[in-house]
């Protein structure tokens, strides 16, 4: 899943059967398949990171150009995530439209969100799966499309005093500012957070940090007091966790997100149990999941997840069991037709 | 309104000594004293170029000086209300400097200051440069020293319009037979101008009003920074002053999430006709100097500090215009 020339040519090409690793070691067109990975893992270091601090006027040019010739692409991946009540910011990462971002910002597995790409046109997503520990997550945008991307270094091979520069929706989407951008070195490294001094704000959060070859290096987690206090997750985390997040996983236990807890789910309706079996719905809460889902009064419940409900206390059990942001398949009868309706349960 | 997503680390995450955490000495980032070395030629241009505005011993902001014989341009909010004035330009300290002209539109004051031979700033070109070219403007200063900060070009040149739209910065009484004053702002126009509670408004710009809506319908429009000439009547006899339009938003004392980590911002900070957008640090002090590019040409003038990651100068273009016509103004 995680995206690669390299690796997604060999899987198309059917030729190369994953079992098989002895094999392939010597298989022709894994290694012509291969080699686009490898200059993604050697790339052109720039020259001006090796040196302590730039140490004329040509240094400083060279950073400048590099910049602003690797911007215009590392822009156009850039996104504002609109969560309803506040945004912070991703990067998308395929084709396709896979974002990453910070936990904090998607908030939970499989929650519905806005994509906004630079020139202001909204999409459809949802969050996949978070590690809520380090403060990572992945976003899909659910409408079709060839989104611009942007690649990620997979080797780690930034270094300390390395320039970065960091793009961001800070303080909110504005059309006529688009993502601001802004230079900076990386000034500290640990294990799971990596810091610079690209100054950052709220909005900037879940927004990208590359490398001045705009590779994305880093995802914008939080800030210190101190100006120069400007945390990223590092790449590295997210490749750890790339196939827990793919499978919508939520990962760790906190700070960034909390778990939604079992026995906190919300459906908003009241029923009685009919003589002839199922639960009528007598009333259904103004905003409630079960409105939004489009429970009517009068309509019927026959099952949840397949199991028949007889009494009042047999949903409640059910749902007991359950947490907020749940799928759940709900069999019922609407003017006497059979329907099922597939929803989310609520939190409370 | 986005802070909740953006919560402060906690200092723990910051200060523990696991193993393997490197860090970057200070001298050696962006706007370490090895990094600004290295802009020596544009912090000449500052050192001469530029002036600490300044009460007593207290640095206000920093102007442009703009001729030789001790014409300069600064931030106006900053020194508003300031009755004595010094200028420091290179080493030279220069007593008695004079406001002799403002546009409260791009929030602008001409200074002007005893002083002969100095150098001005040379303009640049033009402002449209790319997003992610360096810039330079001042940091803090000694009497004898100017300080470069670095940082780059970050986002679209624009305007920033006002936020919540322009204000008097009165607010009037309810159930009052016309338009009585209750209570003024301190921070507003209204205040500087000197209205007093009390007052009946009974004009504004020449044009009668004796309804709040009617008030309301005027404003509708108006900008920031735009003088209105507000009609009163006090106690029997009538007159007529002229009130700066604030930003709505800057009249409260309200601090968004963003604000809280953005330490000692401008207050002025919104309502310009068009604005270069760089990423150098600064705090409220640090405004009403010039923009360098790396030849130490001036592209701009720093008008505000907007938030921790935004800061803002007014367009080399638009500051020459400015600069002529205040110029005129205060010949006149």
């Amino acid at each position: 899943m995680i995206p690669s020339a390299g690796l997604r040519d060999a899987e198309q090409g059917g030729k190369v059967p994953h079992s098989d690793p002895e094999m392939s070691n010597f298989h022709p067109i894994l290694l012509l398949a291969i080699l686009p990975a490898m200059a993604f893992a050697a790339p052109d270091r720039p020259y001006f990171n090796d040196k302590k601090a730039p140490e004329n006027r040509k240094d400083l040019e060279a950073i400048q150009k590099t910049l602003t010739s690797v911007l215009p692409k590392a822009r156009e991946a850039t996104v504002c995530i609109d969560i309803g009540e506040g945004s912070g910011s991703g990067v998308i990462v395929s084709a396709e439209g896979l974002v990453l971002t910070a936990a904090h910002v998607a908030g939970g597995v499989g929650k519905e969100l806005t994509v906004i790409m630079e020139d202001g046109k909204r999409l459809k997503a949802e969050s996949m799966g978070i590690v809520s520990t380090t403060d990572c997550a992945m976003v899909r945008i659910l409408e079709k499309g060839t989104y611009p991307f942007v690649v990620l270094d997979r080797e780690n091979s930034t270094k300390l005093g390395d320039w970065v520069f960091s793009l961001g929706h800070s303080g909110g989407f504005d059309k006529e500012r688009g993502s601001v951008v802004r230079l900076g070195r990386l000034v500290r490294v640990a294990e799971t957070t990596i810091q610079s001094d690209c100054t950052l704000i709220g909005g900037d959060s879940g927004g990208p940090l590359f490398d001045l070859e705009g590779r994305l290096i880093g995802i914008h987690s939080r800030v210190g007091e101190v100006l120069a206090q400007n945390m990223h997750v590092p790449m590295h985390e997210f490749l750890t966790h790339w196939d827990e997040m793919t499978r919508g996983e939520f990962v760790g236990d906190g700070p960034f997100a909390k778990k939604p807890e079992t026995g906190k789910g919300f459906l908003g309706l009241a029923t009685e149990p009919r003589p002839e079996g199922g639960l009528k719905v007598t009333k259904v809460g103004r905003e409630s999941p079960a409105e939004k889902a489009g429970l009517k009064e009068g309509d019927v419940l026959l099952k949840l997840n397949g199991k028949a409900l007889q009494s009042r206390e047999d949903l409640q059990n059910l749902l007991k069991e359950m947490a907020p942001g749940d799928k759940m398949a709900l069999e019922l009868l609407k003017k006497g037709k059979p329907e099922t309706l597939e929803m989310k349960l609520g939190e409370r | 309104m986005n802070a909740r997503f953006f919560p402060i680390l906690l200092a723990v995450g910051l200060t523990s000594a696991s193993h393997g955490v490197q860090s970057l000495e200070g001298d050696l980032r962006k706007n370490g004293d090895t990094v600004v070395s290295i802009f020596e030629e544009q912090r000449a241009v500052l050192q001469r170029s530029s002036a600490v505005v300044k009460e007593g011993r207290k640095d206000l902001c920093y102007g442009v000086v703009i001729s030789a014989d001790g014409y300069i341009l600064t931030k106006a909010s900053e020194v508003q209300k300031i009755s004595s004035l010094s200028l420091i330009v290179d080493e030279t300290k220069y007593e008695n400097a004079k406001v002799v002209a403002t546009d409260p539109t791009w929030d602008v004051a001409l200074i002007k200051a005893d002083a002969q031979g100095l150098q001005p700033v040379s303009y640049a070109p033009s402002s449209d440069l790319p997003q992610g070219t360096w810039v330079v403007a001042n940091g803090a200063s000694s009497t004898t020293r100017r300080r470069a900060l670095v940082g780059i070009i970050s986002a679209k040149t624009r305007e920033i319009p006002a936020s919540g739209g322009a204000a008097l910065g009165v607010i009037l009484k309810k159930d009052s037979k016309g338009l009585e004053i209750e209570a003024v702002n301190e921070k507003s126009g209204a205040q500087e101008a000197g209205l007093q509670k009390g007052d009946q408004i009974t004009a504004l710009d020449g044009k009668k009003v004796s309804k709040i809506e009617q008030v309301a319908e005027f404003m509708k429009d108006k900008k920031s920074g735009a003088l209105v000439k507000v009609g009163i009547k006090r106690s029997g006899k009538e007159l007529e002053l002229d009130v700066r339009l604030a930003a709505k938003g800057e009249l409260t004392d309200e601090k968004s999430r963003n604000d809280q980590m953005s330490g000692r911002f401008s207050h002025r900070r919104t309502g310009f006709p068009r604005i270069i957008q760089h990423d150098i640090l600064g705090n409220e002090e640090s405004v009403g100097g010039p923009l360098l590019d790396l030849e130490g040409r001036c592209i701009g003038m720093n008008i505000a500090r907007a938030d921790r990651a935004q800061s803002f100068a007014i367009p080399v273009e638009d500051l020459k215009v400015l600069a002529e016509q205040l110029i005129k103004n205060a010949a006149h």
